[in-house]
């Protein structure tokens, strides 16, 4: 476990050193944007639509009690969406998506010889095939929270249009109703994290396979495990931190 | 010149490489040349600085490699061209701008000049009309030529070619054997071939050192190893019908 620790932490030192030339280095944050973000917007809309719909008919349904204001749905629906959803939830299907997919890409340029090929260049293999995804992702990962709790409070709000568990005027005054803005900042600051921790665990696992296709197989595997546990770890830990 | 001496390389228990010592021409074709699993791949990578051996010293015309600063290795690394036994072709890029990932990353040519580079290279490894194709597009032998190209892009002083013929037949082995013959001899690059194809040894190869569970055991020229009295050399390069018949006839 400590040997592994010291291992990611001397890989994590390697990443962050000086890009061999800061044009390059634009390029390939361009590029892996649109591998890492662009191309999830796709999987985040569609779930975060779907649960923001299934959370306010749910809530509509379990609020039984006359003296729970109504509003309370679209308070809910807000809170759940900017606490917790949109940015560990909508993590925990990136570490699947995106994670799977570096580690498999870089674990498969390792048991092919392309890292070596880089190393023997003299560039900073690391650095030059990492640093870019871990940016890509500080950009793109914020910019998808967001993207998801709009459109899981739209899903709520589309059960309120098209039914009559809650009224419309109902689910807007609840999405005013006691807005706390230091909410987003949390939100905010947890996907930062998160997006550090999905992506360099990912390509940790993906730059130390050895082996053939199996081995790359069982890093994605290890990638997406891993990357879970810590993010729901410090999920708590900056909740903790931030929030009591 | 690189020398390598008394290099000992450990992977577990296993003692791969034994207090190995070696010297490689400049200039010249060096062939590495041994059974599967005697040590060729892990001493030809300690050179080249993928491996890290536990003792011993390389160096690369005085220059020693091993307890080297990483900064001082990318410089020499930067004079090192490398031929894959796979190729090692970036998937993701076209054959055009595999070549030409080495001029942008370290060279400060103008773009019209590095495409001029680029085009030099491919012609000189006789690659036509396939500047815009992918890695997975070209057979084994394109590939190799490829890789050949990127590893010449930076006009290298040396350059490693781990298996240059695995997977190829007869006919193109030869010609990538002949390939990288003239481009040793034209640019004066010192190169280091792992090899066990006897084909390669006998038509290119000037120096030859044979590896043997981990041990150099034999250094010597291609004629050299005609005559010569190691046994484990003779089991090894004598192997085939075709190669004791010929030894018979000489």
């Amino acid at each position: 476990m400590l040997t592994a620790l010291g291992k990611y932490l001397i890989f994590i030192i390697n990443v962050f050193k000086r890009p061999v030339r800061f044009k390059i280095f634009l390029k390939r944050v361009g590029e892996e944007i649109e591998q890492i973000g662009i191309d999830s917007i796709g999987i985040v809309s569609i779930v975060s639509v779907f649960m923001g719909a299934v959370l306010t008919l749910q809530v509509a349904i379990n609020f039984v009690s006359p003296l729970i204001p109504r509003y309370l749905i679209g308070l809910s629906a807000r809170d759940t969406f900017i606490l917790e959803f949109s940015s560990t939830m909508v993590c925990l299907i990136l570490a699947g998506k995106v994670g799977s997919n570096i580690a498999s890409e870089v674990g498969t340029m390792r048991i092919t010889e392309q890292i070596d090929a880089l190393e023997i260049m003299g560039l900073n293999s690391a650095s030059y095939l990492i640093l870019p995804k871990i940016v890509a992702a500080l950009i793109t990962f914020p910019i998808l929270s967001l993207l998801s709790t709009i459109l899981g409070i739209l899903g709520g709000f589309l059960i309120a249009l098209s039914t009559d568990v809650v009224t419309v005027y109902d689910y807007i005054h609840g999405l005013h109703y006691a807005f706390v803005p230091f909410y987003v900042t949390y939100s905010i600051i947890k996907i930062c994290f998160f997006s550090v921790i999905i992506t360099s665990i990912s390509a940790f696992q993906g730059y130390y396979t050895f082996g053939g296709a199996l081995e790359v197989g069982k890093s994605s595997t290890k990638a997406v495990v891993y990357s879970i546990i810590v993010v729901l770890l410090f999920n708590l830990i900056l909740t903790k931190l931030l929030l009591t | 010149m690189i020398e390598v001496i008394n290099i000992d390389k450990y992977f577990g228990t296993n003692h791969v490489l034994k207090n190995l010592s070696a010297s490689f021409q400049a200039s010249k074709i060096n062939m590495i040349i041994g059974k599967s699993g005697s040590g060729k791949t892990v001493l030809l990578k300690s050179i080249i600085g993928l491996h890290i051996p536990e003792k011993g010293e390389i160096f690369f015309d005085n220059r020693e490699f091993i307890s080297a600063k990483l900064n001082f290795k990318r410089e020499i690394r930067k004079e090192i061209g490398m031929v894959f036994q796979g190729g090692a072709l970036f998937t993701s890029l076209s054959v055009e701008e595999n070549v030409m990932f080495p001029l942008n990353m370290f060279s400060n040519m103008s773009k019209a000049e590095k495409q001029n580079r680029v085009d030099f290279c491919l012609e000189r490894v006789n690659i036509k009309d396939a500047n815009k194709l992918f890695p997975s597009e070209l057979s084994g032998g394109m590939q190799k030529r490829v890789a050949i190209a990127r590893a010449i892009a930076l006009n290298p002083k040396y350059l490693f070619c781990d298996e240059p013929n695995s997977g190829l037949d007869p006919q193109t082995a030869i010609l990538i054997d002949q390939l990288i013959k003239e481009i040793t001899t034209e640019y004066g690059i010192t190169t280091i071939i792992n090899t066990h194809d006897m084909n390669s040894v006998m038509e290119i190869g000037d120096n030859i050192n044979f590896i043997f569970e981990g041990e150099n055991i034999w250094q010597g020229n291609r004629v050299e190893i005609f005559n010569s009295d190691c046994k484990e050399l003779n089991d090894f390069v004598f192997a085939s019908e075709l190669y004791k018949k010929i030894k018979h006839n000489i």
